[in-house]
Formats: structure tokens, sequence, C-alpha cells
């Protein structure tokens, strides 16, 4: 890290050395023509030196001179109303001609709609918009993170703050119980994760929710579409851009631990309980004595008698984190080019673990004739994840105090019996993996007529990745003084290595044609169609040795070649599409878009391969009507109702579902030698339905999108209704069929929905300042299902939520052993101070005196978060800028996981809130009436009491404060000294704080072996 | 210009050609096409001898011994002998659905063989039909043995035909089971010179065992005869060798799956079984009842037995006993194994070291003292894993079937008492003839031979996961699985025990082993000098296993066993 700092300061130096060289004093004349987009001059263009009075203004050809100090650079600022202000960077030659570009109000933006794009006024849809400046704003360098609060309807959520993890994406929430993630394209081509994308290289996200926006994806768009648009360079524009930050990582929070004397006492409890509870077997684990002598033990001898801290031990009190980009942009009136590169590097909060990443990306298009032009872009991505072989967070709570994970003298202990998560990060070897992805794309315009565009692309992609899992031996010695190793650390017995390579190839070709003829003033019609075809082939391979004699060689030959074990695989899938569009609108007022989409698919049988997905939208801007307009009324600038009627497809469930596969393993057998052999097996493992086909969603939406009082309030709101059909579950057949249960065409689910957004922008003297907020909901409900989904602590089935909780109904524990005598019982383990089930059904239908998982269980509540908000606030004073940004889910049933409440095996240590707060036969039968938790026992924990209930059913809403950012730019002649156009400074903190209902400790986002970072980040963007 | 446009829009055509939808599983084969020669039937056949498929008999080490009276396991109950289980219980899950699975593909090979009367000549398809036949026989054993009535399929079936079905009377399955078994026996050669597949004797073992869970003694005794008779087994000369993991070939092993560390990558964790001095966690042991059950020298057992030492209770025991338990003061994995001592010898360096197996040392070394010796070798230590095979049918056990058999039909003769004494003649590595040189069977009183039988079978058998079906088919898991689990005091209380020379057997009490061979350590407990350290629960529901709650929830037609 140091390095890169001292490698970025000599840069940096150079650059000013550089600059200063050729400091001169003098003037030079600089003239040129100031034209629109389409050419023509622009008359009464204000020209002046940046930071300076020295300013001119253009003749009625559009001509201007001024005459500047000789230093470079400078920068010229041209202004003109209604037209965007452009700063345009003076070099070494003499004539400087700009195109000015008109400015758009925000309604006036030009967003991507797939196949095409169209000014927001238009739309008649629902598409969120997001704009790259805003994301770039929150530091997150993972793009599916920084989308999390942004657009209403959009939900992201993460399970984890650990370096290169990922947000997951839904719109409009769950669509199908296969692949419920969002089509991502970059620039038209779909992609397989966005977080490959650089998030400053993002000029804005369009994302398409309704089924109007979308059925132009037709198949693979049921779960919403994400198009991201790269930045590209705009004519008069030559700069370089750096920009850097460096941060440190804290944790938010880790569960704390009950003291080394209280987990003696509290395990004696457990095999107390267990025993029966007899009289005189309270300390039959550590006998009474050697805790109360324990302190005074650890005082004389730490090594025999340890009170260990294993948060401390495995975790880190913080991490750093950097990242550099370079962006550079040219652009004229035959070519643009943009090329940005950035790398970043952050570590985990635990040693050996880092995830690095590089993003190249190069935008070029080019104006060969006035017919054709061309585009050829790429972009290249890298990853290295360093990972260790054991994520040791789960052990940091979950450790007891009474082992070591080393000796004073530094050499490793035996952990418990050799389970040593601290030996295993350290010393245990490594799991990295590597990923690199190249994409390209080419493509041809031509517009033989004005009207008429007909394109043509190629879009080919590779990715590899690479992993390698190399796990060294570590002996450890189990007594301070013995000199010899008694063993090896647990997962690290032998010394193996692992390597796995994948590559996945491919191909996107699109044909596209827009007609836009010109029929009259107030007649807009515009026609599109297109062709487009996708293949995907993927293959795998993975090599394994094991027993290496050294440990330092992480490479095949050198494991014994008896324990080495190959795999490979291969799938290949891919897609043709028919597509169209007509868009028409009247004077602005009355729109009408139609789309249909026609595809096939090669998951399917080819009697059932080819679906069509249409679909239609209206639009009224009632604010252009002319007897709204007689109303004047002053506040209301635009107003506009949008409704839309579509469907979409989704046939995201394995490569070859209708097939009867034969699938291949390995069997074991003794040969007439006696020795073993393997050989090659064959059986059909999962049940095919020949007959499986697309699943399709229907949907309808209204909206309305309004901008009042001098566009300074802007809102959005959309209600929508959306029905699956065939919906691909994969419902339970009956076990005793032999198979793997199948997906099927198999029900229906409803789901209804709302979003709504506002905003405000505005400013005060030199204060502007913009306020945003969002908030949506939905609600799933299963219609008639053909069966039923079993997933473990939940259920898909008729009548209730996708994916509701699904267990007994708990009724408080029992507080006395008549109670549980009386009491219909789940198991013979049960005791009081165990958790109450009702007895709600039986065989006959009716309750049967025993709890029985066939008859007792039911869906408990719904477990998808509701009412999820966000929102920011922008302000900026002169040079200062600030921006704050919230999220959170407003309703929620989440479920207190058995990890976060009580430890399930015999040397796990005991969470600190849950001491003091279960029932317990030392307690009075006041504080047992009180307890939340269950008695402390192993067979009930097992038997009972941490089935899934609604006992264990809490309010998982939450606020989250998500960003702050403050930023400086630096005065004008401040850079100018510097040689620079423009130089910010700020420094922001992401996950800055939570209010929440969880288990001290617990955040509401992150998973069980996973922690959420609070990253502190401080940076600079330099613009030369 | 035109010339430009033609080429451009004919380069964009040429780009953007078809895309082929048609697209085959690459790396895989396709079922439809299946079946049609040796190679194919051959490999659909290897799928059968997957130990994933084997569940009941393959799914853990000592899979089911866990639940009996021979396991110990600290304070820890399995959820079976809890007493806990629902249709929930992932055994009862995974058990059906694995053998079902077994039965599907079965099912398949035995109804597409005629798609290679082309290519394979008749006898080959016989003999494939009788393999398969083998499979489908063995699996529904277990299901019946296991869950009661079961549905029965034979053949492909619809979705819509499964939720229709329900459960069929065993009765009528175990008829279906019986003729695959024959066909089995019909069709399969004695024995194979290339690769170990299953032979005419393993069905006639197997179909003699499906007999003995379903108590009917006469096919038992038949089918057992014959796979004696046909003289391709016998036993292996020395017992404990037979149990090295390295031992994967010998006359005695009728069927067994192999494992193998070096062929799949992974082994299963014996951490749990090795002593605290070799770096295992001893948290499993084999328990003083089965302890108590190897008789003396003479044949009785240790409370009748003037042989039996209280003080030195590995002395004058059946050899089988040491060969299951270390015997105190004896080495083993690199020390001496003392869980009396404070210290004890660590064999390498020549130098005595403080005893991490003794409670004295180390509240957590084996509660009971006791440790594993049966399958263990110097691997275990350096792996903390084993891949033995997994032995599920050897020819001592078709012996004592037979015997048993016969003394349940009460047709005890020279046979009945033959078959018993090779075992037993075994263990002493004598041979049957020579009855001065071991304690032989010579008892004639059904009553008293089957309390014989029933404990050779637990001794010749320990943790070979044929105990807890013994158990559940005997009807004693009524018995032996209501009383606790015993182990050694703690510390302080060993020392005292150790100090009045009360160590390991109290002087003035000995346990009680009943008719059925069930030991009873309630007066020793009563001494004081021993600790209770678990209760273990039984209910008879637990006769049958439940059947999966998801089967029960999606098929009307499917009731859960009694009880669940």
């Amino acid at each position: 890290m140091k390095k890169q700092v001292s490698k970025l300061l000599g840069i940096l130096s150079m650059l000013l050395i550089y600059g200063a060289l050729f400091a001169q004093t003098g003037y030079r004349q600089i003239s040129g023509k100031v034209t629109d987009e389409e050419g023509r001059p622009v008359v009464g263009v204000s020209v002046r030196l940046k930071q300076t009075d020295v300013a001119t203004m253009a003749n009625d050809s559009g001509s201007y001179t001024i005459r500047i100090p000789d230093i470079t650079p400078q920068v010229l600022v041209f202004t003109y109303m209604g037209m965007k202000t452009q700063e345009v960077t003076v070099r070494s030659k003499d004539v400087l001609n700009v195109t000015m570009e008109a400015e758009i109000t925000s309604l006036e933006e030009v967003v991507a709609i797939g196949y095409g794009t169209a000014r927001k006024k238009d739309l008649t849809g629902s598409v969120a918009l997001i704009d790259g400046e805003d994301l770039a704003k929150r530091n997150n360098t993972q793009l599916s993170q920084a989308l999390q609060g942004f657009a209403p309807g959009v939900t992201v959520t993460r399970s984890s703050g650990l370096p290169g993890a990922s947000g997951t994406i839904r719109i409009r929430g769950i669509t199908t119980i296969g692949d419920s993630s969002p089509l991502v394209l970059v620039d038209g081509i779909p992609v397989e994760n966005m977080d490959r994308v650089n998030p400053n290289d993002v000029e804005n996200i369009s994302i398409l929710k309704d089924a109007a926006s979308a059925s132009i994806y037709g198949s693979r768009a049921s779960a919403g579409v994400i198009l991201i648009t790269t930045k590209n360079a705009k004519s008069n524009q030559l700069n370089l851009e750096y920009q850097g930050t460096y941060g440190v990582v804290t944790p938010t929070q880790f569960p704390g631990t009950v003291d080394y004397k209280r987990y003696m006492e509290m395990i004696n409890e457990v095999a107390w309980n267990d025993g029966g509870n007899q009289s005189g077997a309270e300390y039959s684990i550590y006998d009474k004595d050697f805790i109360a002598d324990y302190a005074e033990n650890n005082r004389m001898d730490p090594e025999r008698y340890p009170i260990t801290n294993w948060v401390k031990e495995l975790i880190n009190d913080y991490a750093p984190t950097v990242s550099h980009g370079l962006s550079m942009t040219h652009g004229n009136d035959f070519v643009k080019t943009k090329a940005s590169l950035n790398y970043e590097k952050t570590d985990a909060l635990y040693n050996n673990r880092s995830y690095e990443k590089v993003n190249g990306r190069l935008n070029n298009e080019f104006k060969i004739t006035k017919f054709l032009s061309g585009e050829v872009a790429g972009s290249f991505f890298h990853s290295l994840g360093e990972n260790t072989v054991v994520n040791p967070l789960s052990s940091a709570y979950k450790y007891g105090p009474l082992w070591r994970p080393y000796w004073s003298d530094g050499r490793i202990s035996d952990g418990r019996n050799g389970t040593n998560s601290w030996a295993r990060v350290n010393y245990g070897g490594f799991d990295n993996t590597w990923g690199d992805e190249v994409t390209g794309r080419v493509g041809l315009k031509f517009k033989p007529i004005e009207s008429l565009t007909i394109s043509g692309v190629i879009a080919p992609s590779v990715r590899v990745s690479k992993g390698k899992t190399f796990v060294k031996q570590i002996p450890y010695y189990n007594a301070p003084d013995a000199t010899r190793t008694s063993g090896y650390v647990g997962g690290n017995l032998t010394t193996s290595l692992a390597e796995s390579r994948g590559e996945v190839r491919t191909m996107t070709k699109q044909l596209t044609a827009n007609y836009t003829p010109k029929i009259g003033a107030d007649h807009n019609l515009s026609l599109m169609a297109g062709y487009e075809d996708y293949y995907m082939f993927h293959e795998s391979l993975g090599a394994s040795s094991d027993n290496f004699l050294v440990s330092d060689y992480p490479y095949l030959d050198r494991g014994l070649s008896d324990y080495a074990l190959n795999s490979g695989n291969a799938v290949e899938n891919a897609y043709n599409s028919y597509f169209g569009r007509v868009a028409y609108d009247y004077a602005g007022r009355y729109l009408i878009q139609a789309n249909i989409r026609y595809d096939g698919s090669s998951r399917f049988h080819q009697d059932y391969r080819w679906a069509s997905f249409p679909s239609v939208s209206v639009g009224w801007v009632a604010s252009e009507e002319s007897f709204v307009k007689n109303l004047n009324l002053q506040s209301l600038d635009f107003f506009k109702i949008r409704a839309s009627w579509g469907t979409l497809g989704n046939e995201r469930i394995g490569d070859y579902p209708y097939q009867a596969i034969m699938n291949f393993s390995n069997g074991l057998f003794v040969d007439g030698d006696g020795n073993i052999v393997s050989q090659t097996t064959a059986a059909q493992q999962s049940f095919n339905i020949r007959d499986i086909t697309w699943e399709t969603t229907e949907s309808w939406n209204i909206g309305v999108d309004a901008t009042l009082l001098s566009n300074r309030l802007s809102f959005t709101a959309d209600y929508y209704k959306k029905t699956t059909h065939d919906m691909l579950l994969t419902l339970q057949i009956p076990l005793f069929m032999g198979y793997n249960d199948p997906d099927q065409n198999a029900g229906i689910m409803s789901t209804k929905g709302w979003e709504a957004q506002i905003g405000w922008s505005d400013w005060i003297g030199d204060l502007k300042y913009s306020v945003s907020a969002n908030v949506s909901d939905y609600r799933s409900v299963m219609g008639n299902l053909s069966g039923t989904v079993f997933l473990g602590n939940q259920i898909i089935t008729e009548g209730v939520e996708y994916n509701s909780w699904y267990g007994y109904r708990s009724d408080g524990l029992f507080q006395s052993q008549e109670d549980v005598d009386q009491s219909p019982l789940l198991s013979s383990v049960v005791r009081a101070g165990d958790v109450k089930y009702k007895d709600i059904s039986g065989p006959d239908g009716v309750p049967d005196g025993i709890i029985s998982p066939e008859y007792d269980r039911v869906p408990l509540a719904g477990s998808q978060p509701r009412y999820l908000y966000g929102g920011n606030i922008n302000l900026s004073y002169k040079g200062f800028d600030a921006f704050l940004m919230f999220q959170g889910v407003g309703k929620q049933s989440s479920r207190l996981e058995e990890d976060m409440v009580y430890q399930t095996a015999g040397w796990y240590n005991f969470p600190d809130f849950v001491d003091g707060n279960y029932y317990s036969a030392y307690n009075t039968v006041e504080q047992n009436a009180q307890a939340r938790y269950p008695r402390l026992s192993q067979l009930a924990y097992d038997g009972n009491n941490y089935k899934m209930s609604d006992y264990w059913l809490f309010d998982g809403s939450y606020f989250r404060l998500k960003n702050v950012t403050l930023g400086y730019t630096l005065p004008g002649k401040w850079s100018n000294y510097l040689k620079m156009s423009n130089i910010r400074i700020y420094a922001s903190v992401n996950d800055l704080f939570s209010l929440d209902h969880y288990p001290k400790g617990w955040d509401p986002e992150a998973g069980l072996t996973a922690y959420m970072a609070r990253t502190w980040n401080f940076g600079a963007q330099i613009r030369f | 210009m035109k010339k430009l446009i033609l080429l451009t829009l004919s380069l964009l055509f040429i780009l953007t050609g078809c895309q082929r939808l048609d697209l085959n599983p690459l790396s895989e084969g396709s079922s439809e096409n299946w079946y049609n020669n040796e190679d194919e039937i051959t490999l659909a056949l290897n799928d059968l001898y997957r130990s994933s498929i084997w569940y009941a008999e393959a799914n853990r080490l000592f899979n089911t011994d866990r639940w009996t009276d021979d396991w110990n396991q600290r304070e820890y109950l399995y959820d079976w002998v809890a007493g806990s289980i629902t249709g929930e219980w992932s055994d009862a899950e995974n058990t059906w659905a694995n053998t079902y699975k077994g039965i599907a593909r079965a099912n398949t090979i035995l109804n597409s063989l005629d798609h290679a009367v082309e290519n394979v000549s008749e006898e080959q398809l016989n003999q494939y039909k009788g393999e398969a036949s083998f499979f489908r026989a063995c699996f529904y054993s277990y299901l019946i043995f296991l869950y009661g009535d079961v549905p029965l399929v034979t053949s492909y079936i619809s979705i819509d035909d499964a939720l229709a079905t329900g459960r069929t009377d065993k009765a009528v399955i175990l008829e279906q089971i019986y003729k695959d078994f024959d066909t089995a026996i019909e069709y399969l050669p004695t024995s194979y010179t290339g690769l170990q597949r299953v032979t005419k004797g393993a069905a006639y073992a197997f179909k003699a065992r499906t007999a003995t869970w379903m108590l009917d003694y006469p096919t038992a005794r038949d089918a057992a005869k014959a796979c004696m008779d046909l003289g391709t087994y016998s036993l292996h000369a020395d017992y404990s060798a037979l149990f090295q993991p390295s031992t994967t070939t010998s006359p005695e092993l009728i069927f067994s799956i192999p494992r193998s560390r070096e062929l799949t990558g992974s082994g299963l964790s014996v951490s749990s079984m090795i002593t605290r001095n070799a770096g295992g966690t001893a948290t499993a042991q084999p328990s003083w009842e089965l302890f108590c059950s190897y008789t003396c020298t003479d044949g009785l057992p240790i409370d009748e037995s003037p042989l039996f030492d209280r003080v030195n209770p590995f002395k004058n025991r059946d050899p089988r006993c040491a060969a299951m338990f270390v015997e105190f003061g004896t080495p083993h994995l690199g020390y001496i194994y003392d869980p009396g001592a404070t210290t004890v010898l660590n064999l390498s360096t020549g130098t005595q070291v403080e005893n991490k197996d003794a409670l004295l040392k180390d509240q957590y070394a084996a509660y009971n003292g006791m440790c594993l010796r049966k399958f263990v070798d110097q691997d275990w230590v350096t792996y903390k894993q084993t891949d033995m095979d997994v032995k599920i049918m050897r020819y001592a056990d078709v012996l004592l079937m037979y015997a048993e058999a016969k003394i349940e039909l009460n047709e005890i003769d020279v046979s009945t008492l033959d078959a018993i004494n090779q075992v037993r003649a075994r263990a002493y590595k004598v041979n049957v003839g020579e009855t001065t040189l071991y304690p032989t069977v010579t008892e004639i009183d059904q009553a008293k031979l089957r309390t014989i039988l029933r404990n050779e079978r637990r001794v010749e058998l320990a943790w070979e996961n044929r105990r807890w079906f013994d158990l559940i088919r005997w009807k004693l898991a009524e018995v032996a699985l209501i009383r606790p689990v015993y182990a050694l005091p703690t510390k302080a209380g060993l020392a005292a025990n150790i100090a009045s020379g009360d160590y390991f057997f109290p002087k003035d009490a000995l346990p009680e082993i009943d008719d059925n061979g069930l030991v009873d350590f309630s007066t020793l407990y009563e001494t004081g000098k021993i600790r209770a350290v678990v209760p273990r629960s039984f209910d008879k529901r637990q006769y049958l296993f439940p059947i999966p709650s998801k089967e029960v929830i999606i098929n009307k037609n499917i009731k859960q066993n009694p009880g669940y």
C-alpha cells in the first residue's frame, strides 16, 4: 500500500514539474467557430477564460476570438441560454471549434429503452433511471450493492460485506422460483454480472420494470431488465481524469459471548439438564473447584488454563481498501473515444483474505461517411479473490474460551482436539479464485436515408475462471512443553491441491432497423424491427491431488499420483429472437407504443420451443392539453398518466430440462487381484418432463409522472399487478418415484405492488440542494399450484405468500412438568423450559394429541421484505458538496437462527444476551415465566426447541444510513496553480449505522458467516 | 454508393446467421437411447453398487450401531435413541429416497433389457436381469423392514399415478422380493474372475437375511443352507485381520462396497474413536454392555463364570473382546492405553507423558474408559479418516442366520451347533473339530441355545451395523434401550474408586446379564461408584421408521406410521 501511495505521489510531482517547465509568460490568441448539433452557427455565445474576467462573445457567424495568457492548460467556458455550458481545454492549436448541445431538462433526457432510446417524457412504461454521477458518489465499487435504495421497486439485498461480495437484485420482487435475477445488458449486450462494470464508467442506468418496457427482451425479461449505458466521449472533449481513494474497513458489529466462568457453568447446565437433573450431577463436566479456581490458575499458568478471546485473535480491527482510476476522453466530429482503467483492492477483516479487481473499458465511435458510422468497444475485467481455506467468522463467536490458538512461544496449539481456525487462517494455505473476462463489440450503423437506420452488432465474450485451493498440512503441539508435534489440525491433515478451470464463451448478434418517417408536424411515428441470437458454451475441468510430500509447491505434480482425481463437464444453450416495436404520438400528448418479441430457446423440445410476448402501452400528457394549459395551473409543469399491459417469459431452468439425461458417476469395485478400482456408472437421476415450456408473466401497470413548481418538485407513482402462469417450479414429487424433483410448469402466482418516488430540488443563494425519497411494496401470493415446494423452513404452496415461513405454532415455554405431561408433544425429550407447540390437526383432520410435522406445521408468515424505502440528500455550497443516503425495510418477518441464540455443539460458546434470559432450573418461577429463551439442552435442541416455529420469528425491519459523503472542489486558482482543471477531494463513510431489532451483535443484512463492513474512504478526483 | 449499401447489408446478414437451437447434452448421455449394448447396461448396473444408494448400510460409519446398547458417546444421544425422531428426521427421509432411487434405476434396467435383444446374447441378458433383480430385492427388503408397508413400484410410473398410489402390504412385497431373489439365484454366477460383482451366493445370503428380518425362518434356513452348500465361502482365518481396512478380499466376504480415499478423495472421519493421546477426541466408545457380553474362555457369561477377574476384566475372555476393545496396559496408536494411569508411555519417544486418555487428567477423556480396536489401523491417526469398505454380508453372518433359523424352528441338530461352533472356533483361531481348544457349544435346549446364539451374533458382528436390526426384529429395543448410558465417575470420584480398589468394576457388585444377553448395571450404579450420564428412551412406535413427512403431506393415500 505504501508503495502505491509513493508511486502516486511520484506521478503527481512529475506532472507538476512538467507543468512548471512549460510555464511561460506572454499571450496567445485563440479563435474558432461555435455551432449547434446541426452545424448551424450559434450567435451570441459567451466565451470566457475560466476563473477570470477575460471574456468575449461569438459574432453573427458564430465566430469568436479571445486573447489569453500563454500558459497551459487553460480552460474556456462557453455559455448560452438553452444550451449546455461547455468547458474546453485549450491545447497547442490556436483554432478551437465548439459544438454546443441543447440543454435538456430531466424530462428531455434521453434514456435507453432496449434496441433504442426515448425521451423520458415520451415513456409509456415504467422505467427507473439512475444517473451515473449519483452512483459514483457512493464510492461503492460493487455496482450491484451501489444500487441499493436508489430506485423504487428495485430491491437490493446484501448478505455480506466481505471483499468482493455482490448484492442480489430483485425488480418488483420475486417472479419465479428459478433465477429471479434481472437481465443485465451493458450497451445492449447481455452480461453475466454487473459487478464487472466500474461504477465510474456508468453514464446512466435504465431499469425496465413493467412488461411494456421489458417485453422487447421477451423471454429473459420476466425478472426485469437493467440497461447500463457506459460513458463515451462527446464532441470537443479532451481530458484526463484521475480518481483515487484510500479507505479503511471496520466491522459494524460482532456477536458477543459469555465469559469463561459462565461458559463452564452453562456447559455443566446442558449436561445436567440432559442427564435428567439428578442432584449431585450439577458439575458433571467442570468440577465446582475447577471453575472457582480457574481465574487464579489462569494467572499462574495461562498456557494450561487459558482464557481466550477468539474474536480478538481472529478478527482485525480494520482493513485497508484502495482504488485508483484513470480515464481519457477525446471527441471530435469524426471520432469519439473514451478509455478507462480502474484498479481496486480491499482486504477482509481477517488475515489472508482480499479481493482485487481491474476494469478496463474502451468505447470508440467513428463517423465514416454521412451514411455510415461504426463503433468498436471492448472491456476487460480481471479479479483475484485471495481467500483462506476456512472462513473464521463463525469460529470467532462460537469457540469457547478454554482453548488456545497457539502457545506463548508461538507454536501452534491443538485448539480443541485439533480444531483451530486461527491456525488454518494463518498457516493453512489458500483458496484463491481468478476471473478474467474480455468482451468485444463491433457495430455498423447504416443510414441510407435520413429516416432509416440499419444497424448490426456482433458481441463476443470470453470468460475464464481459475480456482486453486491449496490446503497445507499444519502440525500442532498439544502441550506447551512438548517438543514433538502431536497431530495435525483438522481440515489440514495432509497437504492437498485442487485446481479448477472454467471457460464460458458467448456470442450475441443483433440486426435492427429503425424507421422514423416524417408524416406531418404533429404525428410522430417510429418503427423498429430486429433479429437477435445468442449462444453460450461453458466447459469446466477440475483436477486435484493429495498427500503432498512438501508443502511449499502448489502444483499438481507434487502430490501422490495415487490420489489424483479429475473431473470435467460442458453445457451449451442458445436462443433466436425476432422483435419489433411501433411507437406513435400525437403532438407529444397522446402516446402509444406496442412491442412484440418471438423467441425460441434451446432449453425446450422443438415442439414447445417458440413463444411470442406482446405488449402495449399508452400515455396521456395532460399538461399538453390546451384545456389544462388554459386552467393556468402555474405550478403544474408536466403531468402524464401511463398504462401498460404485456407478457414476459422465463426459461432459466437448467440447460436440458426436457431431456432424459443419463448422469455419469463413479462406483468402486474390487477387481480380480483384490485392488479397488473405479468404474463409470450411469443413471437417470432427474425425472424429465418432455413438454416443459415457457413460464409467462402477464403484467398490468398504471402510473403517473408529474413535475410541479417550475420543475422543482417531481413525482412518480406506479401500481402494478403481475400474474405468472405455467410457473416453473420444482414441485415435490413422491420420493418413492426415485428421481430428483423436476422443474414443471406448475402453477400461478399473483403479485400486486406499488411504488412511488418524490424529489425536490432548489437553491437558496449559493446553496443548491435536492432531496429524493422512494418507497415500494409488493405481495406475491401463490395461486393454484399442482403441488408444493418444501424449502426446509419455508414453503411454496397455494394461498400463501411466496416462500412463507413454515413450521409449528408455538405457545410459549412449558413452565411445569405437569403442563408437559398433559400436552401433545413432538417428542419424548420435551421437559419444562422447552418450547410448547399447538396441536393443530391430525390424520383425520382434527387434533390428535401428538405434535407431528405432517399435520401440525402451517405457513406462519411471509418471509419477503415489505415497504422497502430509500432516499438521498444532495447539497452543494460553493466548492463544498455533501451527499447522504439511507435505505431500509419497513416490515419483515425474520428468523432468529440457531447460531444467533444457541450454539450447537458442546464446546461452542453461548451468546452473551442469552445469559440471564433463558429458562433454568436455577431460576425462580417468576424469572422463568419471563424467560425469552428455552432451557439449555442439547437433546431438546435437536428434538424440539429449534424446529421452525413462530417462536423464533421477530420483526426484521431496519433503517440504515448507507452513505455520507463530504466533498470540496478546490478553487480554480489553486487548481490552475497545480496545472489541473479541476480538483475535488472527498471523504465518505458507508454503512455508518443501522436501527433494527436484531440481537446484539447481529447485523440485519449479514449472514451467519459474514459481516457488514463500515468503510471510511478518503479520495481525490483530478481532471487535467 | 449503392455498392457500399449492398456490401454493408450483406455483411450484416452474414454476420447474423441463425443460431441452431437443437442442442444436446455434451458431457452426459441420453436415457432415451440407452441400454442398447453390454457397455451401456453394465454402466447402469454399476450405479446400483454406489454407496449412496445403499444408504441404510453405508450412510455413515457404524451406521445403526450408534443407536444401540453397543455404543457410548458421552452425554450425546442420537435422535433415534433419544426418542425425538419424526417424519422430518433426515435418516427416515434419506433412507427412503435413496433406496427408492436404487429401485427406480433397477426397474428401468429390468424394463429396458429388451432394447438390447439384437446386440446381446440371451444368456448375458439373463445375467443382467439377475443382477438388477438382486438389487431391487435388497432395496425392498430394507424398506419393508424399516417402514413396514410401502408403495410397490416395479415399472415406470407417472407423477399422477404416483400421487394416486398408497402403501402395499409388506407381505405382498415380500413375495416380490423372494421372486426377485430367485431370479438372481437362477441367473447369477457363483464367482467372477475380474471385477467382483454380486453372486448367486450373495442372492442366497440376502434372501436369508430378508427372511430372518421377516421372521420367516423356513425360508431363512433354506436360503442360508443353500449358500453354505455352494462351498464358495469360508471363514477368514484371523478374526482381527478381517477388519483391517486393507483387507478387501476374503472367502468370507459375500458382499461389500469398497471405499477409497485414493479414488474418491474423501474418507469418513474417525477422530471421535481415536484416543486423545494420539490426537483424536475419544468421543465415542464401544459400551460397557458390549464389553460385558463377551463370555469367558469357559463359554460362560461374566456373571456366571468363575474365570472372570474384576480387577483385570480382560483376563480369560473370548479373544474377540480384545479384538474389539483395547486391553488396558497394551500399546495402541503409539501410546500405552490405560485410562487409570496419570501418565503413560509414548512408544515413539520412550518417555512417560501426561495421560490425556484418563479422566483423572482430562475431563473429556473417554467417559467409560473404553477404546475401539476393531477396524483401527495406523492410517486412522495419519488422516483422522478411514476408507475401510462396508462389509454388508459375510459368511459368519450366514452361518449364524442358519443356526438361528434352525433354533427358532426347533430343529436343533448337529448342523445347528456346528454353524455356531465354526464361528466361535475361528475366534479362538482353532479348527471347529478341536473342541478342547475353545468353548464348544453343546446346548440343545431351544431357549438356552437362543440366548447363546443371540449373544454370539452380538459379539461376532459388533459394530457391523447388525445389532440394531437384531434388537428391532427380536423386539428387544424396548428393554435394551430404556436404560441409561453409564460411565466412570468424574475426576474426584474416580480417584476415590482407584484408591479403594474399586476401579473399573467395584469389588462387590457385578452387572446382571439376562436371558436375552442384555446387560444391566443398576447394581453397580447403586454402589455410587459409577455415574449415569444420560437416560435413553424408547417408544414402541420406533419399531418402524416414520414415513417421510413430505410423502405424507403431498399424497393423501399415504398415512404416517402409528404413533408419529
